[in-house]
């Protein structure tokens, strides 16, 4: 029974990574991540008041303790930040490289032409 | 003299051997354009000290990001039909270069492809020879071609290839993108025998093996995510 339980818990979680990384400039997948952000903060506070409420979760899919189960929820939203963080950087580096490649070629542009008068 | 093809050689501190390869492309070829990917050294100046045309990058960005810029710079030439890419360090043969082109003119293929392993190469390390195999192996699997060599610097290709292919990988891993779009866009290609001259220069410049996994991360990683 827990063996299930886990296998689906992996699943959901793989599912996440996925989703985050194909929708990151989509509207749906900007706010599925700041909705994924304020639950995590709601379940933080939730589980400071209740500890035992987040063993209750745990046990209910497959996990030993609460704290385990929080652990492996920030396991999971720390590899979509970084996932998320690596592409928004390359992203960012394509537009950097297209700049420099139009000032170069305007420059060289530039410069034959003064060589031709 | 040969007017209708670009021959785009990017350049990242060559300074030592550049102004030779220039000269002796330049015999055969009237628009070699050099892409300066941002040298520190005076590799900038013995490009300008030759007739070939000169783009720099303003910063180093890396040999996929040149290849583009050349690309985008010989397109702007209506004359040019070829477009031929060629390294820097005096490893690839000019000769190799004609026939790659011959095969082009036939109008049978869009993109000839430089290979070391159909031909006769001199002095490849075992250890890297092996990495490459490898390399090829796994870019087989991930483009779905069938090449004998993988990361070959010697590429020519028509127009039709020039206006459609866009690197976006900057770095080293800009060639397994080559291939991917060649599968994609459904170029019809081939491979041609070509020699490598690994001289001591051209050996130490060349990439490091372990690259090979920042290589593959980046393939698959891109794959991933489109």
């Amino acid at each position: 029974m827990t063996i299930i339980i886990q296998f689906f818990v992996i699943a959901i979680a793989l599912f996440v990574i996925k989703t985050a990384i194909g929708g990151r400039t989509s509207h749906a997948g900007r706010a599925s991540k700041k909705i994924g952000l304020v639950v995590l903060a709601v379940t933080m506070v939730v589980a400071v008041i209740f500890p035992n409420l987040t063993n209750d979760l745990a046990h209910a899919v497959g996990v030993g303790r609460g704290a385990d189960l929080l652990l492996y929820l920030t396991v999971v939203a720390f590899i979509v930040y970084a996932i998320n963080n690596y592409l928004h950087m390359q992203d960012q580096r394509q537009t950097v490289i297209k700049l420099a490649r139009k000032i170069a070629i305007l420059e060289a542009k530039n410069k034959n032409k003064l060589k031709d008068t | 003299m040969n007017r209708d093809t670009a021959v785009i050689i990017p350049v990242y501190n060559e300074g030592r051997v550049i102004k030779g390869v220039l000269k002796s492309v330049l015999k055969d070829f009237a628009f070699v354009i050099c892409v300066d990917d941002g040298s520190s050294d005076n590799s900038a100046s013995e490009v300008q000290s030759t007739s070939a045309l000169f783009v720099r990058h303003p910063f180093n960005i890396g040999q996929g990001a040149a290849l583009q810029t050349g690309i985008e710079f010989a397109k702007e030439n209506a004359d040019i039909k070829y477009f031929v890419t060629f390294d820097a360090d005096g490893q690839h043969r000019i000769k190799d270069v004609h026939t790659m082109l011959s095969k082009l003119r036939t109008g049978k293929y869009d993109i000839v492809l430089g290979s070391r392993f159909l031909g006769v190469t001199s002095n490849v390390k075992r250890s890297k020879r092996a990495v490459l195999k490898l390399a090829i192996k796994f870019s087989n699997l991930m483009s779905g071609l069938d090449l004998s060599d993988a990361h070959n610097g010697l590429r020519a290709f028509n127009r039709h290839v020039a206006d459609t292919v866009n690197i976006t990988m900057p770095d080293y891993a800009h060639a397994s993108e080559i291939l991917e779009t060649i599968a994609e866009k459904k170029y019809r290609y081939t491979e041609v025998p070509v020699a490598i001259e690994y001289s001591k220069y051209s050996l130490s410049k060349g990439q490091n093996t372990i690259n090979a996994i920042n290589i593959g991360f980046d393939v698959v990683l891109r794959r991933l995510t489109k």
